[in-house]
């Protein structure tokens, strides 16, 4: 009888211990049945009171910790994205992992000229074109905060319409206000055959943020209750920066958020149950020299890993997370180890989905040269995320026998089993320079940033898409526009 | 009077040890003035100093902060009405539509620190709150926070409408917040921008310096 296959253990980290998930999350419950938080949403706080929490001071609000584990209880353990054609692409679940890139940066590093200069219109639709056609990259975000729109107000909109423009791929975006966001609804519904094919395939999700301490601004909770009626997927992290936001304890920092989170769930739960939810806050350091909240802090990659601890523990929810991001302010040694730290580790955590990829100066600055970096990164990681594979293929003694009785010329170089097998045994790199020194410096000795350039240069000039959208779609997206 | 040592108290961040110094200071009879100016916001001038030199880390300087607004507390009633010099009066918010508000507060905090006036109008200030407290407050700053380009143009409204009001003459403009640059600062008619809160307490000095 043949023995049964080996199973690969797939190399996976664990930074809380049960004792610990437990005790923040009840940390977490008590700060909404003690200290209670700040709904300034008129509606969302009625339906609380009527659902059992207490009003007190001036819009604050005791929520029970009942509420919170129904609210887990109904929402979905599984949120599927799809491609904008329809097709699952991004499962949301359990340990599956995801990156893309991240909202709105203020400026971006010009590919022509190295310069780091304010972002127009055309940097969205780069950022999305080269993400398209990244292997490692499941998602775009705008990536920029265009200053080139018609109407300011209504710079989420273009720079949604702009990314459907380049890609087909699931699109996480940020809306300011309601208005706004039922806008950018309307154009997913055109691209997805209309608001019902679009509920069950939905292939955007929204990024909205409450405000740490305690905060429920009112036009958040109008996107929030929006998107459960509609069922459009969202995240609604609060900005729980230790030092900043929340305290500088990162138990305490984790709590914090956790209860926003919370609280956030419950408003959407209690507007539509079974909506689908993203969880998680973002917990990063406000760095105390510059007062910037860090994107390349070892703390961010601890913290979110500790949240896929309490997912497995507790929460049973698909995770929003952050990687790929740096404060250097150009793509330099620091950008690629602040990059490779929170790729790796948010992967060994097994993050769900996973944003900011190819962030520079704490999110302030972009660069399309990173986020190319950045995929081969993701790639390394996930070819050390897989294992060791061990069967009697991989261990290959046929092979060294071979090897062996060939005699002194044997080298497994030459061996059959190594053509067959090397290029999934072995990662391949494509940015990563393995060249001899005469040859990279015959090419220019050109470092990781010129060659990630280069790449980049490559892919917008070649790259189509592989489903793009017909005339008739992207007319009567411009049209929708020419409205607002 | 030696007043080194209460110095000293207040660059540690020692509040107890402060306050302490500052109550017999004041009990010996010393003038709250000099108190004031050679004691506690000499000692703010060097942890500035020092903060900007990278050899203080965030929370100890606010700590220091702190302990000045403790012993200023102590030497309040002891001024004459009025008489009590403040480095000069900041009106300070975030702008319309906008919510992020811990820089502002940090620029808040050091201004205090730095011996001005703060008068925080809190987060989503309208250009007509602006004005408002401006007419009513009579600052020599106002100063504006914004942290999204979709509200950085309510920086420009609010100089506007300043203006219109007659009351641009009046004060001088600071802004600040992730996106601002100082070449926004110039097209909309702001006077300084000042990336960080360290330089907005040195900008804030030169610019009441310079009225
Ligand atoms: C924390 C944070 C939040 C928190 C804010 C909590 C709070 N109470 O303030 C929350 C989670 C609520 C939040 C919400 C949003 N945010 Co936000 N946020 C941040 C983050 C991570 C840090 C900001 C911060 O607090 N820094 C720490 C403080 C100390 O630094 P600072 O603000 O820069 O202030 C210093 C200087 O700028 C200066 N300064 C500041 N004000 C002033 C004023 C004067 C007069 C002077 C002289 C100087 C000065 O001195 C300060 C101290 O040194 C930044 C990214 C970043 N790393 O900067 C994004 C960021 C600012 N946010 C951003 C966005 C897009 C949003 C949202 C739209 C996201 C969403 N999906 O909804 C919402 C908008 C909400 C709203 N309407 O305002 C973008 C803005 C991009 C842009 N160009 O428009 C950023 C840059 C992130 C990004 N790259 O996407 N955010």
């Amino acid at each position: 009888m043949q023995r049964l296959p080996i199973p690969t253990f797939q190399p996976r980290l664990k930074v809380l211990g049960r004792e610990q998930a437990l005790a923040i999350h009840t940390a977490a419950l008590e700060i909404l049945e003690k200290t209670g938080v700040k709904m300034e949403h008129a509606e969302a706080r009625e339906m609380l009171v009527d659902a059992g929490a207490r009003p007190f001071g001036d819009d604050w609000i005791r929520i029970p910790a009942w509420l919170a584990e129904e609210a887990l209880a109904t929402a979905p353990r599984q949120i599927a994205l799809y491609d904008q054609n329809g097709n699952k692409t991004m499962p949301l679940v359990d340990d599956r992992f995801y990156y893309g890139t991240g909202s709105d940066t203020t400026f971006t590093l010009d590919l022509e000229s190295g310069e780091r200069r304010p972002c127009v219109l055309n940097d969205t639709g780069r950022f999305a074109r080269l993400v398209d056609a990244l292997e490692n990259l499941s998602f775009v975000m705008s990536m920029s905060n265009p200053r080139d729109v018609a109407k300011i107000e209504f710079i989420y909109v273009y720079a949604f319409a702009e990314m459907l423009r380049n890609t087909g791929k699931p699109v996480v975006f940020i809306a300011d206000r309601l208005e706004d966001m039922t806008v950018i609804h309307e154009l997913a519904a055109m691209v997805a055959g209309g608001e019902e094919p679009l509920r069950r395939r939905p292939f955007l999700l929204n990024y909205s943020e409450a405000i740490s301490p305690l905060r429920f601004p009112a036009q958040v909770v109008d996107k929030l209750m929006f998107c459960a009626k509609k069922e459009i997927p969202i995240c609604l992290p609060s900005g729980s920066n230790a030092g900043g936001g929340a305290p500088v304890t990162l138990a305490g920092a984790l709590a914090m958020g956790i209860a926003e989170n919370l609280v956030g769930l419950i408003v959407h739960q209690l507007t539509q149950r079974g909506a689908p939810f993203l969880f998680g806050p973002n917990v990063s350091v406000l760095d105390m020299k510059s007062s910037v909240v860090s994107y390349g802090c070892p703390e961010w990659s601890l913290t979110q890993a500790a949240l896929a601890d309490m997912r497995d523990e507790i929460y049973g929810l698909p995770i929003w997370a952050f990687a790929g991001a740096s404060d250097a302010k150009t793509v330099d040694a620091q950008a690629g180890a602040e990059a490779m730290f929170s790729i790796v580790t948010a992967m060994l955590a097994r993050c769900n989905l996973i944003h900011d990829v190819g962030y520079l100066e704490y999110g302030s600055t972009s660069s399309l040269e990173m986020v190319a970096i950045a995929d081969e990164l993701i790639a390394m990681a996930r070819h050390f995320t897989r294992g060791i594979p061990v069967n009697e293929e991989t261990l290959a003694l046929d092979a060294l026998e071979r090897v062996k009785n060939a005699g002194p010329k044997g080298i497994f170089l030459t061996d059959d089993h190594t053509f067959h097998h090397f290029e999934t045994a072995l990662f391949l790199p494509q940015l990563m320079d393995r060249s001899r020194y005469d040859a990279w410096a015959a090419e220019g000795a050109r470092d990781l940033y010129r060659r990630s350039n280069n790449r980049v240069r490559d892919i917008l000039a070649s790259h189509r898409q592989t489903q793009p959208k017909d005339a008739a779609l992207l007319e009567s997206i411009e049209q929708r526009l020419a409205e607002l | 009077m030696d007043l080194s040592a209460l110095s000293e108290a207040v660059i540690q961040g020692n509040i107890e040890k402060a306050k302490e110094l500052t109550q017999q200071a004041v009990d010996a009879g010393e003038d709250p003035q000099i108190l004031l100016d050679q004691g506690l916001i000499m000692a703010m001038d060097t942890v500035g100093e020092n903060f900007a030199k990278g050899l203080l880390f965030v929370p100890q300087m606010l700590r220091s902060a702190k302990t000045m607004q403790e012993c200023l507390a102590i030497l309040q009633p002891h001024f004459q009405a009025g008489s009590v010099t403040s480095k000069g009066k900041i009106v300070l918010g975030t702008v319309k539509g906008d919510l992020h508000d811990i820089g502002k507060n940090l620029v808040a905090m050091m201004l205090e620190g730095a011996g001005f006036t703060v008068v925080d109008l809190g987060v989503d200030v309208a250009p007509e709150a602006f004005v408002k407290a401006v007419s009513e407050e009579h600052p020599n700053i106002v100063g504006m926070s914004a942290l999204l380009s979709t509200t950085m143009p309510s920086m420009a409204d609010t100089v506007r409408a300043l203006s219109e009001a007659g009351l641009r003459e009046a004060v001088q403009i600071m802004i600040g917040g992730a996106p601002v640059t100082a070449q926004y600062a110039e097209e909309i008619g702001a006077d300084r921008y000042a990336p960080d809160a360290g330089s907005a307490v040195i900008k804030a000095k030169k610019l009441v310096a310079s009225a």
